[in-house]
């Protein structure tokens, strides 16, 4: 018996036009996507512009929770979320009860059963207080050998457009100095809109490197093959939910950034 | 004479305001500091699900983002969540502090381990994830709950006979469990502080009032946070999350 394929919503955090999506979306083709799961994109209705400062951060949080807290109801089995930061995620899992993954704490874990220690490659250093949190809240401080970063402003829309000449030398330059200098297992990039550099990197490297964005995918589908998601002991719901109220907030949001 | 703004997270009436306020009578504060209470225009029903901390975050963020605008020295959050704390310290240069890391850093200074005490069971997961976070996790003795769902407007009130030999029986678990000094868990609990401190043998930090006194320490000292550690957005968005929390008011 054929079953259906699973829906997974893929929510992106940034307004994006449908091009600028597709480009988020090439990230599927990226690995051999099982056929028992079919992504759906869907881009946050307003965002910070930036993941570099705690302002940021609250910003994304919401922005995120928003897009997805309707998934279960709209028929979604899974939810991921398309940024290292694992923003939104605590707060959809607690409205939630299909999985949700979070690519940076599932990229980090999965180092791990690879080897005894990850570096993570970023393109710019003001990204690593997303990591540190992540780390931080797992207690895995420790086994990250080093991060760096080869300090460029990324383009969260348009990605390595035009730049991939410039950029990618630079990328393995600073991954080879993660093995060699810092003592990495594994390379993590930082961030899912680094996905089109993965293939260069891993050619190249003689260590794993995670693409989370795809990892993403593929933990999805495993947790819904074995029947797993959250525990709520760990993610409790709130008593008084409150969709309409951050939904308003977020049309209030879309119309005061004119991405409406 | 400094202004010191406290934002209370959640949409008080008078009635509730002044009740928070109360806290400032068990601090001793200075005379040469004015604290103005305001509470934020929404925000969730309860603080025991990541979707309620993450609103408060975003509600404090707003009622405080135009502080250092409206002329105040510094700003204290009215909860040992610390919600909205890091928000604001990344738009904000004059102190902000926090009652929860602030009282478990203090109770260090106390003693080598202190204690929490919690709510009710729905209140453990952030107690749990604001240790994690903190890095404070393995200075804690024990969290215990004495059972009582929380009243954030009329904390504890008339229920005194009630909720206090409950507290106290809670706190006896913690130093039994090796606690040196108690943390009151949450600063709607500040009624009970005299109580607890008169009939256990350890110290009992009342975080409230600790953090209106550790603002006055800053402003003498000339202090605020690091740069370093709370940087600035590249792009503030002071507009936006204000029309977002006009529109959460309108709904709520």
């Amino acid at each position: 018996m054929i079953r259906a394929a699973k829906r997974v919503l893929v929510v992106v955090p940034f307004p994006m036009t449908p091009e600028q999506l597709s480009k988020r979306a090439e990230q599927k083709d990226e690995v051999d996507l099982p056929a028992s799961i079919e992504l759906h994109y869907r881009s946050t209705r307003a965002a910070p512009s930036n993941y570099v400062s705690a302002h940021d951060y609250v910003l994304a949080d919401l922005t995120l929770l928003e897009a997805g807290m309707r998934a279960e109801e709209e028929g979604y089995d899974a939810v991921c979320i398309d940024t290292v930061s694992d923003s939104g995620v605590s707060a959809l899992r607690s409205m939630l009860s299909i999985p949700v993954v979070a690519p940076g704490k599932t990229m980090f874990m999965t180092a791990l059963m690879l080897g005894r220690s990850f570096g993570v490659l970023s393109m710019w250093e003001r990204w690593f207080g997303l990591y540190e949190r992540t780390l931080r809240e797992l207690g895995m401080e420790e086994r990250c050998a080093g991060m760096r970063s080869i300090d460029t402003q990324p383009d969260s829309r348009d990605l390595f457009e035009g730049k991939e000449e410039e950029v990618l030398p630079r990328l393995h330059q600073a991954a080879v100095q993660l093995i060699e200098e810092d003592g990495a297992d594994v390379i993590c990039l930082g961030s899912t809109t680094m996905h089109q550099a993965h293939g260069y990197l891993q050619e190249r490297l003689s260590v794993p490197v995670l693409n989370p964005g795809p990892l993403s995918y593929l933990t999805a589908d495993a947790m819904l093959a074995l029947g797993l998601t959250h525990s709520r002991t760990a993610y409790p719901a709130p008593l008084v939910p409150k969709p309409e109220m951050i939904s308003a907030m977020l049309a209030a949001a879309a119309e005061a950034e004119g991405t409406s | 004479m400094s202004r010191v703004l406290v934002l209370v997270p959640f949409a008080l009436d008078d009635e509730g305001l002044a009740n928070r306020e109360a806290q400032l009578s068990d601090a001793g504060v200075s005379s040469d500091v004015f604290y103005d209470f305001r509470p934020v225009k929404a925000g969730p029903a309860s603080f025991q699900s990541p979707h309620d901390w993450m609103l408060l975050d975003v509600a404090i963020l707003e009622a405080g983002l135009g502080a250092e605008g409206d002329g105040y020295d510094g700003v204290v959050i009215d909860t040992a969540s610390d919600s909205g704390v890091d928000a604001l310290r990344s738009v904000l240069d004059v102190p902000v502090i926090g009652a929860g890391r602030a009282s478990l850093l203090f109770a260090l200074t106390l003693g080598r381990s202190f204690g929490v005490l919690a709510q009710w069971g729905p209140a453990l997961a952030r107690m749990r994830k604001s240790l994690d976070d903190w890095g404070l996790a393995a200075a804690c003795a024990g969290v215990e709950h004495f059972d009582t769902e929380p009243d954030f407007a009329g904390l504890i009130g008339d229920k005194r006979d009630e909720i206090l030999p409950k507290m106290e029986a809670a706190c006896v678990r913690l130093v039994d469990g090796g606690a040196d000094v108690i943390c009151l868990g949450s600063t709607t609990m500040h009624e009970a502080h005299g109580y607890l401190s008169e009939r256990l043998p350890v110290p009992v930090v009342n975080p409230g009032p600790l953090s209106y006194k550790l603002m006055e320490v800053l402003l003498s000292a000339g202090l605020s946070h690091s740069r370093q550690a709370y940087p600035r957005p590249l792009v503030p968005k002071e507009e936006m999350i204000h029309a977002m929390l006009d529109a959460a008011a309108a709904e709520s």
